[in-house]
């Protein structure tokens, strides 16, 4: 008896201990005290609307804007971008450190976090994650080209349970921000979806189909129901790592909760009926809803300068390759482009069209981005001159020699072009309407050719057009988006014959700015050190300035309504809007 | 009676594989491919989207992916794969099935149901004030287009401090398990769409009864049953109204695929969990499977409804003989 009795305890003990061994305690996040107002509450719903349900629940699964905007929520990326500075934050690498050469990252995983399902995560995730879905070119939202330098690719090795090992072919300066995009997905849960026979197997996991309780997260929260095509509510995850400043855990709201609608008609009224929290708005309803708010309302406006670099600023660009060779020579001189800089009201554009609300944009990094604007540009803006421009145009020898008002060019046909722009974007289409009649006035014939959005890319990219007004997704460091910015690459789309059938860039039809230009993305590629990148983006930016590759127009300014029961969602000293889901809270 | 059925849905399969090479020949004329729609997106490279279009198969000639698609239907039911959402088309429509019979049933109901009791009061009421009333808010229905009614309906709600706008139900009902309280918060959205949807059908089949039944009430035959001195109700709903009625039995087998394409626009002003909507953005996306298996789903729809209506008419017209 008293043998079994001592065994029975010895063996609790050894247990008792190996499970307390295995167990880590958690390393905690506080977050910043820049995404904080005030201290939270807990409680209550959170509701914002989307208009289109995801498509999937697979972050890699499909690109598709719903399924990035709620499965954030839900899993983390190595490291995160403050919303509000831009800055680089620990994330599920709580610290790392860079070799001397620069060429290999040394990560140290944050202990003791936990899946949804309370399984531990560790470097597997990240191995997992990597290897399959963010490197997978069989994966519909892979990053594969981001992590591709000099044609080899970033290597990801496990050192051990919580440190990661990450060999680039070459110093890569946007590095960190890249592994701020990449969040991490669960290995237990979404191996068994891999399929050798079929690659592109991995998209189907994790479709809308699935059962919710497959999908689990280290995010501040998980999925809890979704009526299909109507309403998801995620709920707050217990195992959420985030801990504001007097240690309580994120989120403070018990539930995020999306609402599916289309039409912005009906997401205004729900919002007006107090059904939505926050919404984002549009210049043309702003006066409305100030006045109601003004009249008592139980919502408030914000406005806040642009943070956000995407859409990048508003853009008006001629064809350096179109097929009209007197189109050509006028659209590739310098001076026509200055004439036509000359012709654009951004005084009338910011009030009429934005309702005061938008800014002169920079060429194209956002002001607010401290990290990358270069204020220099500011010198070279062109003021609003019709005269100016006549004058330029005239030098130019574009005289009207048959008095019909229209002037001509050399060979006597009219100077007369089309300007295409996406017919479904309202701004855009009012936009080029007055810079149709301002080009009119200067004896331009212009035709407008308003196409659907996604039309007007593929006219763009085909090079078949003559002159636009577009904008296109951006991102907050430049280099990421250097396939619209250096010349040479698929997006830089108004002188298409600076890249080849197989996209690589050809020099020879590059202007000499343009090369200036290549060589800058080129070294802010390779250099590590941000003040030295930084140079090479400011030199880009002041090029932009002076040549006028395109000619930037503006920047809305962000505009966000929102319910007065909702804390923590303000205007901060330096006049950014801070709105972050795992921070806010109902009064 | 049976070889007729018969007969009539074997002229439905060559007359479904025509509509669908039109449809795809449709679909493939449209400008752009999947994927169009990614170029604007700061997440995506050219190179991903091209590699994508080549996994779907988009690279090889359009009559290859029309027979490829067929081939799915014929030996396995197979309808084709969603590009957007990554799973099989029959799931994606089955999901919105429910509510999308819901709404298009209870609007059939609420049309029907009223305008044609309208209809004979109308007639047999001529140009009374309830007649002139009646004709003006049916012209007004049609001419006023459906979105627009809905937007304005929201409006007055709203503005009369009503919260019950858009959608089927308010945001804490969705998903929440069924209760009288949930149905009456269907019922307080679902009025709006009702109507938006419903008047523009009410006045032409208003118009239809009170036309057809002024015609039968001047036959002969009806001034024979009145002079027979049959009781004035036998000879309206007896006589008459059996008789005016078939010309309605055929507009009825054209109501359904209507509801379910034809309302797309208010659909989605009203926020409707329709598969009129999905359907839009299948097109937006170029979807091509998604939208290929929506319209061949019309238009069995279409086909059934006639065969129906055929049925109904011989049913209830002793006249019309089927062989």
């Amino acid at each position: 008896m008293k043998k079994f009795l001592s065994m029975t305890l010895i063996i609790f003990l050894v247990l008792g201990l190996s499970i307390s061994a295995g167990a880590q305690d958690l390393e905690k996040k506080v977050v910043s005290d820049s995404l904080v107002d005030e201290a939270g509450e807990y409680g209550g719903e959170y509701v914002i609307s989307l208009t289109s349900a995801p498509q999937t629940f697979n972050y890699y699964g499909a690109i598709d804007w719903s399924t990035f905007s709620i499965m954030t929520n839900v899993l983390d990326s190595l490291v995160e971008a403050n919303p509000v500075t831009q800055e680089i934050e620990p994330g599920l690498a709580k610290d790392w450190e860079y070799s001397d050469d620069g060429t290999t990252v040394t990560l140290h995983l944050r202990k003791g976090v936990k899946w949804s399902d309370d399984e531990p995560f560790n470097a597997d995730d990240v191995i997992f994650t990597f290897n399959n879905l963010t490197l997978n070119p069989n994966a519909e939202a892979n990053e594969v080209s981001r992590y591709e330098i000099d044609g080899e690719m970033v290597e990801f090795t496990k050192i051990d349970d919580y440190t990661i090992e990450v060999n680039l072919p070459a110093p890569y300066g946007p590095f960190m921000k890249i592994l701020s995009q990449a969040p991490i997905a669960p290995e237990h849960k979404l191996a068994q979806h891999l399929d050798p026979e079929n690659p592109g197997a991995i998209n189907e996991a994790w479709s809308t189909g699935t059962d919710l309780s497959e999908i689990v997260g280290t995010g501040p929260f998980t999925v809890d129901q979704y009526s299909v095509d109507q309403k998801l509510v995620l709920k707050r995850n217990p195992n959420s790592w985030r801990y504001d400043q007097e240690g309580n855990q994120l989120p403070y709201v018990d539930q995020l909760v999306y609402v599916f609608v289309q039409n912005s008609e009906v997401q205004l009224a729900q919002f007006q009926a107090g059904e939505i929290d926050h919404l984002q708005i549009s210049g043309k309803d702003f006066p409305m809803l100030k006045q109601q708010e003004v009249d008592g309302a139980d919502f408030k406006v914000l406005t806040g300068k642009p943070v956000n670099p995407t859409p990048s600023p508003t853009h008006l660009s001629f064809n350096f390759d179109v097929e009209d060779e007197e189109l050509k020579e006028a659209f590739r001189s310098l001076e026509f482009r200055e004439a036509m800089a000359d012709l654009i009201d951004r005084d009338r554009i910011i009030d009429d069209i934005y309702n005061t609300l938008a800014i002169e944009s920079g060429m194209p990094v956002v002001p607010t981005n401290e990290a990358f604007y270069n204020p220099e540009i500011e010198e070279y803006r062109r003021q609003f001159n019709i005269e100016k421009a006549r004058g330029i145009l005239d030098d130019l020898g574009y005289k009207d020699t048959d008095n019909d008002g229209i002037r001509e060019l050399p060979d006597g046909e009219d100077f007369e072009f089309n300007l295409t722009t996406a017919v479904d974007s309202q701004d855009r289409v009012d936009i080029a309407s007055l810079l149709k009649d301002n080009m009119e006035e200067v004896g331009l014939k212009v035709n407008l050719n308003l196409i659907k959005g996604s039309l007007v890319f593929d006219k763009a990219l085909a090079g078949e057009f003559e002159s636009m007004v577009m904008a296109f997704g951006n991102q907050p460091d430049p280099q990421f988006r250097k396939a619209i910015w250096q010349p040479g690459r698929a997006l830089y789309y108004w002188h298409l014959s600076t890249m080849s059938e197989d996209g690589q860039p050809v020099m020879e039809n590059m202007f000499d700015w343009e090369k200036e230009i290549f060589e800058m993305f080129e070294k802010g590629q390779v250099t590590m050190e941000h003040p030295e990148r930084r140079e090479y983006y400011d030199r880009w930016q002041l090029i932009n300035a002076q040549k006028l590759p395109v000619i930037f127009i503006t920047k809305g300014m962000d505009l966000y309504s929102v319910q007065d029961d909702v804390g923590n969602y303000f205007v901060n000293d330096d006049g950014v809007i801070v709105n972050i889901n795992y921070t806010v809270f109902k009064k | 009676m049976m070889n007729y059925i018969l007969r009539r849905f074997l002229y439905m399969i060559p007359l479904m594989i025509l509509i669908s090479i039109l449809s795809f020949t449709v679909i493939k004329l449209q400008p752009g491919e999947f994927g169009s729609q990614y170029f604007g997106n700061p997440r995506v490279s050219p190179e991903t989207i091209e590699n994508l279009r080549a996994r779907l198969g988009l690279d090889q000639p359009a009559y290859i992916q029309y027979l490829t698609w067929v081939k799915g239907i014929v030996t396995e039911g197979d309808f084709g794969y969603s590009f957007a959402y990554k799973r099989p088309v029959s799931e994606l429509i089955w999901e919105r099935l429910g509510w999308t019979v819901v709404v298009a049933g209870s609007t059939i109901l609420f049309t029907w149901g009223l305008a044609i009791p309208i209809g004979i009061y109308s007639a047999t009421h001529k140009y009374s004030i309830f007649d002139y009333v009646f004709t003006f808010i049916g012209f007004l229905g049609i001419s006023v287009p459906n979105f627009f009614l809905a937007l304005l309906l929201m409006y007055l709600v709203l503005s009369f401090g009503g919260t019950e706008v858009g959608g089927l139900f308010s945001q804490q009902y969705i998903g929440a398990p069924w209760s009288i309280a949930k149905f009456i918060d269907l019922l307080k959205h679902i009025w709006i769409p009702l109507i938006a949807i419903g008047t523009a059908g009410m006045a032409g089949v208003l118009r239809q009864m009170r036309g057809n039944l002024l015609d039968i009430l001047g036959e002969q035959y009806v001034q024979t049953a009145r002079a027979k001195g049959l009781n004035e109700n036998v000879v309206i709903y007896k006589h008459a109204v059996r008789n005016a009625i078939n010309p309605l039995i055929s507009m009825f087998g054209m109501q359904l695929p209507k509801l379910i394409s034809g309302t797309i626009i208010s659909a989605i002003v009203l926020n409707l969990p329709t598969m009129g909507p999905f359907f839009y953005d299948a097109l937006i996306n170029q979807d091509q499977y998604l939208v290929m298996t929506f319209l061949m789903f019309s238009a069995l729809m279409m086909l059934f409804g006639n065969l129906i209506a055929d049925i109904l008419l011989a049913v209830v017209d002793p006249r019309i003989r089927l062989d």
